[in-house]
């Protein structure tokens, strides 16, 4: 089975700091890889880089079958939830989604369905300025980005701090993703998520230990 | 449903991507246009400055010329001679005779105060000295401080001692025995006729209130252009926009027509009302006016997307973009010379669109110069905007091919 991802000796040198070392893993489809570890040791840069948003010092890195350096063809079939708030601020939810799914030549239909399935009825006319709480924010996320039916999803911190419903709601859906054959890597510093996970590697000393 | 065949099916899918595209581009040039239209600050500085500075030097400018300068005399000889003098001074148009100083530092005290722009001091033995037919000395002090009044007010003395001169000069050829109209040949056989082209008047406000409404418009299109690039990339959101894959070509090409479909709003007020109401020269006609206006607006864009491209954050490319726009106008040579400016520094000036926009309306608004003139100037600002275009998209992606190298 061909790999959705493959890293071999990736490093990323941001300044004078060595983020990443020559790390190298795979992730097979239907997989749940997590990257694990503390705040400042590379975990949001690496899931950029597999996102192909940021670039890097060295190694190859190929995310369903392209190599990133090489193309952007891969993002077609790619979801990103950030652990920041990186949606359009100037926009309101409805307008992100319509605008995130026209950027990702999704539909319409696919619109609706992720206001139903992430319960985002009631915001539609709200700017996600004002979403108050970090729980809506990340459904809203998390529906922006499965808009063009990902066969990968890179979530970064997706359910770190958020209430216990958009919790349980997105678990649910992130389950439901993976029962559907989608393959996803995510980065928490939190272990009790590790149970979730097909395998974990732990960002570690510019390293990562499996 | 019909079966499509292989041609057929290669045109749905055609179509359909047509249509995604398309969508896709209208979705980018609608975000901006609603970015835009949302933020108050921008939305305010875009559609009132222009038009507000346009009615406020309106304002200013009202009285079109200046005339009414407010002269004093000392007059020392107290004679017929220094009376017809001063009656030559009150009878020009162009000045006020407000006060009359009993003494020179009276007359110095009253121009350092400001209270009058110019002072004539005839001095003792005037009279006499112009009826022995000796040399004697009119002094014409003026108040050098404001350049406008200075000049205006030069002229109209050289206009009543010219006046003067020739006057004195025939009754002491009179008196010396030449024929009345021998004299008067004598004067009369040059004339020096002054005659203004193109603004006849001397009206300031032709001269000056539609360039400096234009300023103040280009000013706004070259800050709001800076924003073009770091705008997107220097914010959050830039990560979904990288996330979709979807091409940055594409992203800046939208959002640069619909800027440049704004600036082109922007100014279509200012002309209407610099025209159409108050009744400016334009002798060139519209279509080349708004041909040449909607070139430098593309230009223009294209130095403020080079601005936004090599700039770290935003805060940086408003400062570039105020570093361009707020002097180009005094460099373009629209009101002071180009030629008077250091040799070194003329070809710098010449780099910046705004210099060959001012230059060119000058020559479009008094001048009636036509496409085959204007075309070198339409040429020049098109070909600076494919080079910072170009530079802006070369930069971009030196640093990224950098970045990748590591």
């Amino acid at each position: 089975m061909e790999p959705i991802i493959k890293v071999n000796k990736l490093s990323q040198k941001i300044g004078r700091k060595m983020l990443l070392k020559e790390i190298s893993f795979e992730v097979l489809p239907g997989e749940c890889f997590g990257v694990f570890g503390t705040r400042g040791t590379g975990k949001t840069s690496l899931l950029h880089i597999l996102a192909g948003v940021d670039r890097f010092t060295s190694g190859q890195v190929e995310v369903l079958g392209s190599n990133i350096r090489k193309t952007e063809k891969f993002k077609h079939d790619l979801g990103l939830v950030t652990q920041e708030r990186s949606l359009f601020p100037d926009l309101t939810v409805a307008e992100n989604l319509d605008f995130i799914a026209a950027l990702k030549k999704a539909s319409k239909a696919d619109v609706c369905e992720m206001i139903e399935r992430y319960e985002l009825n009631e915001l539609l006319a709200e700017p996600v300025t004002v979403l108050d709480t970090m729980g809506v924010f990340q459904r809203l996320s998390l529906a922006c980005a499965m808009l063009n039916s990902p066969k990968l999803l890179i979530a970064d911190e997706i359910i770190k701090d958020i209430d216990l419903y958009s919790r349980n709601l997105i678990l649910r859906e992130l389950q439901q993703f993976q029962a559907e054959g989608g393959t996803c890597v995510y980065a928490f510093s939190n272990i009790a998520f590790c149970g979730y996970m097909s395998k974990v590697g732990w960002n570690y000393n510019s390293g990562m230990l499996y | 449903m019909p079966k499509r065949n292989g041609t057929g099916r290669r045109n749905f899918i055609q179509n359909r991507v047509d249509v995604i595209m398309f969508s896709q581009s209208r979705a980018i040039m609608k975000r901006e246009l609603s970015y835009m239209w949302r933020d108050k600050g921008l939305r305010n500085i875009l559609l009132i400055v222009p038009l507000l500075g346009l009615l406020l030097f309106v304002g200013v400018y009202s009285y079109q010329r200046v005339d009414n300068i407010s002269t004093a005399i000392v007059d020392l000889d107290k004679s017929s001679a220094s009376q017809q003098v001063i009656t030559g001074l009150k009878n020009s148009q162009d000045l006020q005779v407000i006060a009359y100083p009993n003494n020179y530092d009276h007359l110095r005290e009253l121009i350092k105060k400001g209270e009058v722009i110019v002072g004539v001091v005839i001095p003792e033995n005037y009279g006499k000295d112009v009826a022995l037919g000796h040399q004697t000395k009119v002094a014409v002090l003026i108040d050098g401080t404001n350049m406008i009044y200075a000049t205006n007010a030069t002229s109209a003395i050289l206009t009543v001692t010219r006046t003067l001169g020739a006057e004195i000069g025939i009754k002491t050829l009179i008196a010396q025995g030449i024929q009345p109209n021998q004299a008067l040949e004598a004067y009369q056989s040059i004339e020096f006729r002054e005659e203004a082209w193109f603004n006849p008047t001397m009206n300031y406000a032709y001269f000056l209130v539609l360039a400096f409404a234009l300023n103040m418009w280009q000013q706004c299109c070259t800050l709001t252009s800076c924003m073009n690039i770091i705008g997107e990339n220097g914010v959050r959101s830039w990560l979904q926009i990288k996330a979709s894959g979807m091409s940055t070509l594409k992203l800046f090409f939208c959002k640069s027509l619909v800027h440049i479909g704004i600036f082109m709003l922007m100014v279509l007020p200012v002309y209407f009302f610099a025209f159409g109401i108050f009744r400016f020269p334009l002798t060139s006609g519209w279509p080349l006016l708004l041909l040449f206006t909607f070139v430098f607006t593309i230009s223009l864009h294209s130095l403020g997307t080079l601005m936004s491209s090599i700039s770290g954050n935003a805060v940086n490319a408003t400062r570039f973009g105020m570093v361009i726009a707020l002097p180009s106008f005094v460099i373009s040579g629209f009101t002071w010379p180009l030629e008077t400016m250091p040799q070194w520094f003329q070809p710098l000036a010449w780099i910046l669109p705004q210099t060959w926009f001012f230059q060119g309306i000058n020559y479009l608004t008094f001048k009636n110069q036509g496409w085959e003139f204007m075309s070198r100037y339409i040429f020049v600002l098109g070909l600076m905007a494919v080079l910072f275009y170009s530079a802006a998209a070369l930069y971009a992606h030196s640093v990224k091919t950098l970045f990748r190298k590591g």
